[in-house]
């Protein structure tokens, strides 16, 4: 009598637990069905406004491309970038590596007062940026040849190390003033301007100020219009030349909502948006002319930005390969090539107050080297090199060879 | 393709499932023939060829080999082509060049290379039709007379590219004629998603941490400590064994679905107590196919300690090298035969008196020492690292690092380093024994139904985990993949 309650019991047991293996796997059957079929009804997107890149194309096929098996790859590469709710995946990936313990996911480290910081990847480049930059000192051959200047500015990395969590690889390492000391060396014929110092200060005083304006986003690669503006006055203190006030500029907080690059790569959606603020002198007369699209603006802003993920791209209208921009309150007459990336972006509507007419390069879209150009405009005073040290690595046309 | 991939995972999966299921029965070999045709080809479409003609002249000397008298000359020339012809392929493809090299590195000659790629999976496949004709020679299993037949078993998609190593004799009589059912789905669907979540989220995690190590054993700047080396060989030794086993529960899981009752490849491993327990537990088709086609044959242990010896040298000589046409791979084979001889011969006594502890730590120092051996297939980063390792480079004991390792990975660490112990098991029992505990049947199916649900929700809530991190894989590579 036990034997057979007991066996009974146990069928039942039996019983309970094949029921919950039949949801379990019905479940997980069901949700790959559903995603297997939201997959091929769903539009595809071409651009991933949050990844900031353009979505993998459905590859056309060859049979030299069946052979090397690329076609299949690129299939695969199609197939996870257009896959359903794929930012939402990315969300519960990065939370769940985030209960783990995790203080540093996709290279970005979760640092201090809510900081997402890029970790620095030491360039595999720098022989051939500093040949690049070899390269426009000689082609130049105006009088701009002996004014020529170069800023490198630190990341996030460096100037906030002190925020990176604990026995962190780059915490205490300040591998990019080796890297930038590196090229400076090198490159003696071009002025030295350095930004740390001034940077670094101001990174100090926040700590013991109740209120101060951060230098970089908290969730972004880029600097803030403040950090461009202690660079301004560091290039100012370099160049002999009186920089305007904090005051002189009228500040306006252009959004609330900023989520940059950085935040894309977590897409931890409790991260908060944050502020950008903009300087603007109102005494300025501008008149910005981009010559790709031939628009004319008076403005440094393109605020249509404000609505999108990618509201870094306000400032000088996102990128393009040349940009004219002339200001008739300007205190000096001369004229100024900037060769850049987007940091400097947020440092022109300083550099403005100073030079009648800035030609704003950024090489890797403008097709000939800004060297030639330099030649054929006589007029041109001042060149300025300006680069942050995460993107130096993968701008390589500065000598117009691509 | 791999299995851990959106592709296979939302596509090629489902729909081969789904077709195989609603064809009648003498259809669905050939459903998965195709499937298993293009799955292979998806990533290596040329070799393809060489799979087709391995498995055409096995099926032929096998039909040949069939109608020749017993004890005849043709049955054996049958066997001995069929040997032939199935190690050289295997020879030319995937030892050619390491021939070359060391012929060129001992002799100084400077022969070219012929720069072959090694075909996916050509190992597995080779052991696997290799065990047909040599079966049919000693009679033990029946001759296939449908080449399409023969071709899906060596084909199949589950066991094709990184094993088990499935011998006729396994599926010979489910080729033919095999159950399929809701509760082989059910059992093989969760089997295979004990190998999804095992090799997505425990091999490529602790993978990464590996990588990130190793990168730092040779990196210009900084300097990886003593203890960070044999973290990191830890590391490696736990994303071999769960990549590999991960792989082997998802071949077995969709057998399974299929119909297909393979036999299991791994027994926990890293619970280990010696070398011996070691590989009876390790890639199991493997160590019991050197067995019975190269050990036994050569008269095991029949014949005396001497030949004995001779014969564990070979077999393990051959281990090494199957893994990879590098001398690190023989080196780890012989390594392994080395010291299961002086297990047996020497030490293998006095071990078993041992508390299970100094047991458990004596196996454990070898095999991670051994897998070290195994991941270097540059012999100078392998005496490096091993010189970091065993304290000869000079590098500190320890240092800032490991708490940087520790800090991000140690509840990673801490899971793998249970689950690579039989506790999955342990646990299970317990629950069951806590279902039924005291108080009446209701109270019994309440808390069974309790633990059920309990049970059911992780695995759903790991199997979205393990989808996030295939949409946004970065790392996801496959280790047993090119042997």
């Amino acid at each position: 009598m036990q034997n057979k309650s007991n066996k009974n019991e146990d069928y039942l047991l039996w019983g309970v637990r094949n029921v919950g293996n039949v949801i379990t796997v019905m479940t997980v059957t069901l949700a790959i069905l559903v995603f297997g079929v939201w997959f091929l009804v769903s539009p595809k997107q071409e651009f991933s406004e949050s990844e900031n890149r353009q979505l993998a194309l459905w590859p056309t096929y060859t049979f030299q491309s069946l052979k090397d098996g690329s076609y299949m790859s690129s299939i695969q590469k199609y197939l996870s970038d257009h896959f359903p709710a794929r930012d939402q995946f990315m969300t519960l990936k990065t939370k769940a590596e985030i209960m783990m313990g995790k203080q540093e996911i996709n290279n970005i480290y979760l640092a201090k007062d809510g900081y997402l910081i890029e970790a620095y990847d030491e360039p595999k480049q720098n022989e051939k940026i500093i040949t690049q930059y070899g390269k426009l000192y000689q082609d130049i051959t105006t009088d701009a040849k002996n004014n020529i200047k170069l800023m490198l500015v630190p990341t996030a990395v460096t100037v906030y190390n002190d925020k990176l969590p604990a026995s962190a690889p780059d915490k205490g390492e300040l591998k990019q003033l080796e890297t930038m000391d590196e090229i400076y060396n090198a490159r003696p014929e071009m002025k030295r301007i350095d930004c740390y110092q001034g940077l670094l200060e101001a990174a100090q005083a926040e700590k013991t100020a109740s209120e101060f304006t951060p230098l970089y986003y908290h969730t972004d690669h880029h600097w803030t219009t403040y950090g461009a503006y202690v660079a301004y006055r560091e290039y100012c203190k370099a160049e002999g030349i009186e920089p305007l006030p904090e005051e002189a500029f009228t500040k306006t907080v252009v959004t609330d909502s900023f989520r940059g690059t950085v935040y894309s790569k977590l897409n931890d959606t409790t991260v908060p948006g944050e502020e950008m603020t903009i300087y603007e002198n109102p005494d300025n007369v501008l008149s910005v002319n981009y010559t790709d699209s031939q628009e004319v603006t008076d403005t440094l802003y393109n605020k249509e930005y404000l609505e999108k993920k990618d509201k870094y791209s306000m400032f000088l209208n996102n990128l393009h390969p040349l940009i004219e921009i002339t200001n008739e309150t300007a205190d000096s007459d001369k004229v100024m090539v900037l060769v850049k990336d987007s940091y400097a972006n947020s440092i022109v509507p300083f550099l403005v107050n100073h030079y009648k007419t800035i030609y704003v390069f950024d090489t890797r879209y403008y097709r000939f080297g800004p060297a030639s150009f330099i030649n054929e405009h006589p007029e041109v005073t001042d060149v300025l090199v300006l680069y942050n040290m995460n993107t130096i690595d993968t701008d390589l046309g500065i000598g117009g060879i691509f | 393709m791999v299995f851990s991939s959106i592709p296979f995972l939302f596509f090629f999966l489902p729909l081969c499932l789904i077709l195989y299921y609603l064809v009648p029965f003498k259809v669905k070999n050939y459903i998965l023939l195709v499937f298993s045709l293009v799955f292979y080809a998806w990533g290596e479409p040329i070799y393809i060829l060489l799979m087709l003609f391995e498995t055409l002249s096995d099926y032929t000397l096998g039909r040949i080999m069939d109608k020749a008298a017993d004890g005849s000359f043709r049955r054996k020339l049958c066997l001995a082509l069929s040997v032939i012809i199935d190690l050289s392929v295997l020879g030319f493809f995937k030892y050619a060049d390491f021939l070359i090299e060391s012929v060129n590195a001992f002799a100084g000659t400077s022969l070219t290379p012929l720069g072959l790629g090694l075909p996916i999976g050509i190992s597995f496949f080779t052991f696997q039709t290799m065990s047909y004709t040599i079966d049919l020679y000693k009679k033990e299993v029946a001759v296939e007379k449908n080449y399409f037949y023969y071709l899906t078993y060596v084909s199949m998609f589950p066991q094709l590219i990184a094993g088990p190593i499935v011998r006729f004799s396994t599926v010979n009589e489910e080729l033919h004629e095999r159950k399929i059912d809701f509760e082989g789905f059910i059992q093989g669907g969760l089997r295979f998603l004990q190998g999804l979540f095992k090799k997505v989220l425990l091999a490529n995690t602790i993978g990464s941490l590996w990588e990130v190590i190793k990168a730092a054993a040779f990196a210009s700047t900084g300097e990886l400590s003593v203890v960070s080396a044999w973290l990191g060989a830890i590391c490696f030794t736990l994303q071999l064994y769960f990549d590999f086993s991960a792989y082997s529960d998802m071949a077995i899981g969709m057998g399974r679905m299929l119909g297909f009752h393979y036999l299991e490849n791994f027994n926990y491993p890293l619970s280990a107590v010696s070398v011996t327990d070691f590989w009876r537990r390790w890639h199991i088709s493997l160590s019991t196919w050197f067995r019975d086609y190269v050990y036994i044959p050569l008269g095991g242990n029949r014949h005396g300690e001497l030949k004995q010896l001779r014969n564990m040298f070979v077999v393990w000589f051959l281990t090494g090298l199957w893994h990879g046409a590098a001398w690190n791979f023989i080196l780890w084979g012989l390594f392994y035969g080395v010291l299961l001889a002086l297990e047996k011969n020497i030490w293998g006594k006095a071990l078993g008196k041992l508390p299970a502890v100094l047991q458990h730590l004596y196996a454990m120092f070898i095999y991670v020492t051994g897998f070290v051996i195994f991941v270097f297939d540059d012999m100078g980063q392998l005496g490096h690292y091993l010189r970091i390792m065993f304290g000869m480079s000079g590098a500190p004991v320890v240092n800032a690092d490991i708490l940087w390792y520790l800090r991000n990975n140690f509840l990673i660490l801490i899971l793998g380093c249970i689950i690579s112990f039989p506790v999955y098991p342990w646990l299970r029992g317990k629950l069951r024994s806590a279902a039924k505990g005291n108080g009446g049947l209701s109270e019994m199916i309440t808390r069974e139904t309790f633990i059920t649900i309990l049970r059911s929700s992780f695995y759903i809530i790991l199997f979205f985990l393990t989808t996030a991190y295939l949409v946004n894989d970065t790392y996801n590579p496959f280790l047993y993949f090119r042997f």
